[in-house]
Parts: C-alpha cells; structure tokens; sequence
C-alpha cells in the first residue's frame, strides 16, 4: 500500500503536472519568440552598430540621444495625442453601442453587430489608403463638403496638422469600436437581466443603470480593452504610414514609424532603433500597471 | 464518428500549415505550392535563389537576380539575359521581382545578421540608397573597379552615386536624367513657344507659368506637398549637395539650398507652382487630368504622361530652368535611377561581371530594344548611337526625345548623395513645410542642420 503511494504521483501533484505539459509547448513558444528577443533588444540597446555581429557597447548614450532626438520627441507627442484622444472615445462609443445592442427587444442585431464589427476584418493597409483617398482633395469628403456648401475650395485634410492627426483618429476608430464592443457584448451577457430589472421597479433612468450598473459590473472586460486599447495606439504603424505618411513636417507620425525609418530607411544603428522600442515598452508596461491599478480590485 | 474525422482533418491541416513554414531550402518551394500562407515573401524570394544556386552545380549557370518593375527592369534585365544567352547558351538570368520598398530592408537585415546566404547574384539599387548601403556594408558588395567594364562610357553625374572612394561598386542603368515636358496646346493659347522655356532661369519660369496660370488656368509644374523631389533636383542641377564632401553636414549654412528655398516657395505663393496631396497618384493625375500642364521630373516621369493617350502629340520636352544668381547653375540636373550592384554572394563573380559587360556595357542593340518596349533610356554613351534613340516621339511632338534626354544626362552635374541622405532629405524636408507655413528660414535651417548632425551619429 504505501510502496503504490510512493511509486505514483498524488493526484494533485499530477494535475499540476498535466497542466505544466499543456501549458509547455506555448510557454516555450513565448520564450523563444518573445522574451527571447526582447531581452536581446534590451541588450542592443546599450549597444551601437549597423550589423548583430559588430554591436560595440554604448552605454546610456542612445537613451540620452532618444531624449535629444526632435523628430523622436515630436513622435512621442503625436502618439500621446492619439492615446488620451482617441482611446477614451472609441471605448466610451464601444461601451455605448454594446448596451444598445444588448437590448433583447431589437430587431436585426445580428445585422448591426456584424455592421459595426466587419471593420477590423480589413486590411489595415488597404483601409489606410482608402481613407486618405477619401480624403484627398478630389476625394469623396471635399466633393461632399463642396455640393453642400460647406466649403468653397477643397480643403487639405492631410497636409494640415490638426485635420492630418484628426483623421488618423477617426480611422482608428472606426476600425476598433466594432473589436472592442464585441468584448463589451460578452461581458454583458454575463450581466442577468433581472438586475436591470430591479432597477427599472426602483425608478432608474437608463442612464442612471448604465453608469450605476452596466459600467462597474463590467469593469473587468474595460480594463482589458483599455490595456490592449493603449498597446495598440501605443505601437501605431500602418496609419502613420499609408495615411499621412507622417503628416506635414511629422505633425503625425508614431514611434513606431520613426523606429522603422531609422533602421530600414536611414543609416542603420540598431542600437538606437532597440533603445526606442524599450521606450516603447516601457511606456505600455507603466500605463497598463497604472490601470490596473485604478481598475482590477480583484481580492 | 463525423466529428473526430472533422477534427482529425482540422489537426493534419493546421499541422502541415505550420511545417510547410519550416521546411528545408529544397523543399520549400514544393511545400509552397501546396500552402499558401506559410512562408514570407522574402522566404520565398530566397528560397528561389538558393534552389536555382544549386542548379548552377549541374553545368548551366544560372545568374540570380533581384529588382523591381515588370514594364522597366524586370523587362530590360529579361532581355539582356536573351541576348546574353546567344553567345553563352548555357547561362541562363532569373529574375525575382523585389519592390524597392521590400528590397532595402532586406539588404539591411542580411547584412546586419551577417545572413547573406539568401541574397542574390545582382540586385539593383536605387542611387540615392546606394552609398548608405555601400558605405554601411562594405561587405556586401563587389568591388568592380577593375572587373574590365569601362566606366568612362557612362555619365559621369550617374557614376558619382555608385562610386565610392574612388573605387565603382555599381554598373549605372536607367538614366534619371531631368527633364522639362510641357503641354504645347496650352502654352500657344498663352501665346508661348517651347523656345521661351529652354535655357530659363527659375524667375523668367515663375512670370511664365504664373502668367499662364492667369489666362488658363493651368500650372505649368505641379509637386506633392511635402515633398522634396523637386528642391533636390534644383539643388543638384547647381551641383551642390546637403553634404560637403568630407561628409559634414551642409544645410544651415547652405546658400544655394535658401536660394532653392526661396525659388521654391515664390513658385507656390505666385501661382505658378501646383501644390498636390502628398502621394504619388495624386501628383500623376495633376498632368494627365488635373489642371497641371507641365512636369519637370526625371526622364522615367515620361511612361506616366504617357499614360493619358488623349494628349497624344501635345506635349514636348527641353530643360528644366536654372537657378538665378547662384554659380555654376545649370539646366540639368538628375532624380532618381538605379544601379546594378554584385553581391558578395555572388558565387561566380566573373560571370556576373561578364554578364554586366556584355549587356549593359557593351550592347547597342541591346539597349535600343528595351527603349522601344520599355522607355528605358540608357546612361552609357555609346547606347545613343542605336537608330531607336534618334526616332521622333509621336506623343512628345515628333521629336527625337531619347538623343536629348542622353545628352542632358552628360551635363547633368554629379552631386554627393553622401550616406547620410534620407535623413538630410527628410530634414530639409520638414523644414521646407515649416517655412511654406511662415517659419524662419535660417532657424529652420539650423533645426535640420542639428537633426541630422544628431542621427548621424
């Protein structure tokens, strides 16, 4: 009897270890694919040089040139304008649609759900050119704008800083409002009915539950969008370069297409490109622990 | 019983997709006929490389080569292979289309992980990138000073962008030549010759254009907003540069660089200078539907004039106009073009440069081939010789437009790129807007100086 017992693994034990096998393919994936070049990019980044095999140590030096670097701090503002703007407005529409949508009484859900979700199913470079085609001076909006009287003479939407950094902003999110009500959607549905049902006996307004109920009943599902939200803006690409290409003078530009300039476009200095990707990730690291903080009062 | 054979059929398929990524060199190419989203587009690119390296094993040599551009390079590189291949039957010239976009960071990641086993025997290469990748990576290039081509024949302001510490790293091909083409339908109704627009200065330009802009309403020149092709090719047709020769930085203190400055923005603010959005389509509509009626770009500009087949016979080419009051201002200048350049990869690098000699140094016929089909105007001297150069253009007047373009090229002054040039262009660039929109030209100036100083280091 007790031989059988040594011999075996207890039955926790052996759950623990089943998990670990599950689990160990994918982990090691992250490893090797993930953390793997993110500590060596975190090691370029003491580092300079053009090719892996040449790296000479550099000490703090790109991170002070970071700081120093006028088009990189312009990048770092612009990325910053389309964070605080465009993530508060496009979870707030997401909230707003979801609970709309949630409704059991309304007709063709299935419609305007798919509606206002088949926009992240595009290409984001094809959707990128299509909107700056939209907004071009012969484009779509001008000859609107134009019919209606609105305006006399095409207005240059993209050669204009604040109009330049607005339409980025609109294109993210009409992009994303669609994904981030989708995870709304199914925080809702863990919500009973019956609660809002108490609520509208005791005399609330629909506002009144969806800030009184909906909002903190969901707390958990808007705290992961807005981290992933942050993420996402925070490493923006594909519309700094194919809408604005930067933008007049780099009025719009994000990091992450300055990054791709200096190591594919200018003289190569990898240590430099790395140390700005740090920023990067050290910047999404300290406002995703800032949220959860504010958000995640898990005990 | 339905649902584990639907599940069976779900495992083999993901796990085949994620080995088809996988697969060794050799096999990858018949992995990739059976999946379609596995291996990358440079994957790909390479894995056609190697296969065809291990082809050459077998007595037929097989020169590997990358570029962009069906209708223009690929083309002309197609046919030198033909014609290569009459006296050496056994060599055959494979060319894997590469945009330009794809092909820089290629070259850049290949040479920095010291992975060069993907690269090809010959790639092109964009001038203006050229002395950045030659000079960043010295390695990764062949050099071809003394490989028996005759580098004289070519154009001396071509030359100057492959050529580094004296030494020749590129064979130069298309001819980025700058030229002037207007619309003579227009001009008449003005009541201007082409003759009032050769061998101008930039001032007698402005009160033509803006004046034709008042009777018209056309512009005789349009750019993109933003962009700075047009201030390069002013810049260079004075045979200055962003760069001194010893490779400091030549911006804040650059007088013919506030003179281009100066011309540029008295074009925009006198209406004779059509400002478009910032992207390619949108400055090739302005002359082949838009209200521009005229453009002054390099030679290759001609294939999309050409594009609006209604205006057929109403246009012409001369010069572009000079600078007033700097020295040594010409009517010449250069945007653009690309080079051949030989890899360190090259495993047969006689072969190669035999290859390059025959065609591209050494054809007459060869070059008045790919003119006809493809408008690629040579930068070799001799290439001009052939009978196509000195056939008149029917859409450009009648007039034998390829002989003036390969004579522009030979005055074109060479100018120094200089390794640091995206960074000072894309400076002088943003500096150019600020000060179309009211900023201080010399602060400005002193801001880009001081930017690409910064990135230089």
């Amino acid at each position: 009897m007790e031989k059988a017992k040594a011999r075996r693994l207890s039955q926790s034990k052996r759950y623990n270890l089943t998990g670990w096998v599950f689990l160990a393919p994918a982990a090691l994936l992250i490893a090797v694919m993930s953390f793997y070049p993110m500590i060596r990019c975190f090691i370029y980044s003491f580092q300079k040089g053009a090719t892996f095999a040449n790296m000479q140590w550099y000490g703090l030096k790109n991170y002070v040139r970071m700081f120093q670097d006028s088009v990189f701090m312009q990048s770092l503002k612009n990325t910053f304008v389309y964070f605080l703007i465009q993530v508060p407005i496009m979870l707030i529409l997401a909230l707003i649609l979801a609970s709309l949508l949630n409704n059991k009484d309304l007709r063709c859900k299935g419609f305007f759900r798919t509606a206002i979700f088949l926009p992240c199913a595009t290409t984001l470079v094809s959707y990128a050119i299509i909107f700056r085609s939209l907004f071009s001076t012969d484009g779509f909006v001008n000859t609107i704008l134009i019919k209606l009287g609105i305006l006399d003479a095409p207005f240059a939407f993209l050669t204009n800083t604040a109009s330049a950094r607005a339409i980025i902003i609109l294109a993210l999110i009409w992009r994303w409002t669609g994904y981030n009500m989708v995870f709304y959607l199914s925080g809702l549905q863990n919500i009973e009915y019956s609660v809002y049902e108490a609520a509208k006996i005791d005399g609330a307004s629909p506002l009144q539950s969806f800030f009184h109920i909906t909002v903190p009943l969901l707390k958990p599902t808007i705290l992961l969008t807005a981290i992933m939200s942050t993420n996402g803006t925070l490493q923006l690409f594909d519309e700094s370069v194919n809408l604005t290409n930067g933008g007049p003078a780099n009025t719009s530009i994000t990091m992450s297409h300055y990054i791709y300039d200096t190591t594919f476009k200018y003289v190569p200095n990898f240590g430099y490109s790395c140390a700005m990707s740090m920023l990067i990730l050290i910047l999404v690291g300290a406002l995703a622990f800032i949220q959860m903080k504010v958000g995640d009062k898990r005990d | 019983m339905k649902k584990k054979f639907l599940a069976t059929m779900m495992i083999v398929a993901m796990s085949a997709s994620m080995l088809a990524g996988c697969g060794s060199k050799t096999d990858a190419p018949a992995a990739d006929t059976s999946k379609d989203d596995a291996a990358a587009d440079d994957a790909a690119a390479g894995d056609d490389a190697a296969a065809t390296d291990d082809a050459a094993a077998d007595g037929e040599q097989t020169i590997t080569v990358w570029c962009w551009d069906p209708t223009f390079n690929i083309y002309a590189m197609e046919k030198a292979g033909e014609y290569y291949a009459k006296d050496h039957p056994n060599v055959k010239v494979e060319v894997t289309e590469t945009a330009w976009d794809d092909l820089q960071p290629m070259i850049t990641n290949a040479a920095s992980t010291g992975e060069t086993g993907e690269l090809p025997d010959i790639i092109l290469m964009q001038d203006n990138a050229f002395q950045k990748n030659a000079i960043s990576y010295p390695d990764l290039f062949v050099d071809l000073t003394d490989s028996g081509i005759d580098f004289s024949q070519f154009a001396a302001g071509k030359l100057g962008y492959s050529t580094i510490g004296g030494r020749n790293y590129g064979v130069p091909f298309d001819n980025g030549a700058v030229i002037a083409c207007y619309r003579t339908d227009i001009l008449e109704q003005a009541g201007y010759t082409m003759d009032d627009l050769t061998d101008i200065t930039w001032s007698r330009f402005e009160e033509i254009s803006s004046d034709v802009q008042a009777k018209t309403g056309y512009y005789l020149v349009s750019e993109r907003s933003g962009e700075a092709d047009l201030l390069m090719m002013m810049l260079q047709s004075a045979g200055a540069s962003l760069f001194n020769d010893d490779g400091s930085v030549n911006i804040a203190d650059n007088d013919v660089l506030k003179k281009v400055i100066e011309t540029f923005n008295s074009l925009a603010k006198n209406n004779a200078l059509l400002v478009t959005q910032q992207n390619w389509d949108e400055y090739i509509k302005s002359f082949n539907s838009g209200s521009a009626a005229g453009a002054i770009n390099g030679c290759w500009i001609m294939g999309s004039i050409q594009a609006a087949e209604d205006q057929s016979g109403k246009w012409a080419i001369t010069n572009m106009p000079k600078l007033d009051g700097v020295e040594g201002a010409t009517n010449y200048s250069n945007n653009g073009g690309s080079s051949w350049a030989v890899t360190s990869n090259c495993k047969n690098v006689e072969l190669a440069t035999d290859f390059l000699n025959s065609t591209f140094c050494g054809s007459v016929d060869f070059y008045g081939d790919i003119l006809s089909k493809s408008g690629a105007i040579a930068t070799w001297a001799p290439a001009a010789e052939a009978d196509v150069y000195s056939e008149p253009s029917e859409f450009f007047g009648g007039e034998p437009v390829f002989t003036k373009i390969v004579d522009f090229a030979t005055k074109t002054p060479a100018n120094n790129t200089g390794v640091y040039y995206y960074e000072a262009r894309d400076a002088v660039t943003t500096a150019l807007t600020n000060i179309a929109n009211g900023a201080d030209m010399d602060s400005e100036l002193a801001n880009a100086q001081a930017a690409v100083e910064a990135q230089m280091q």
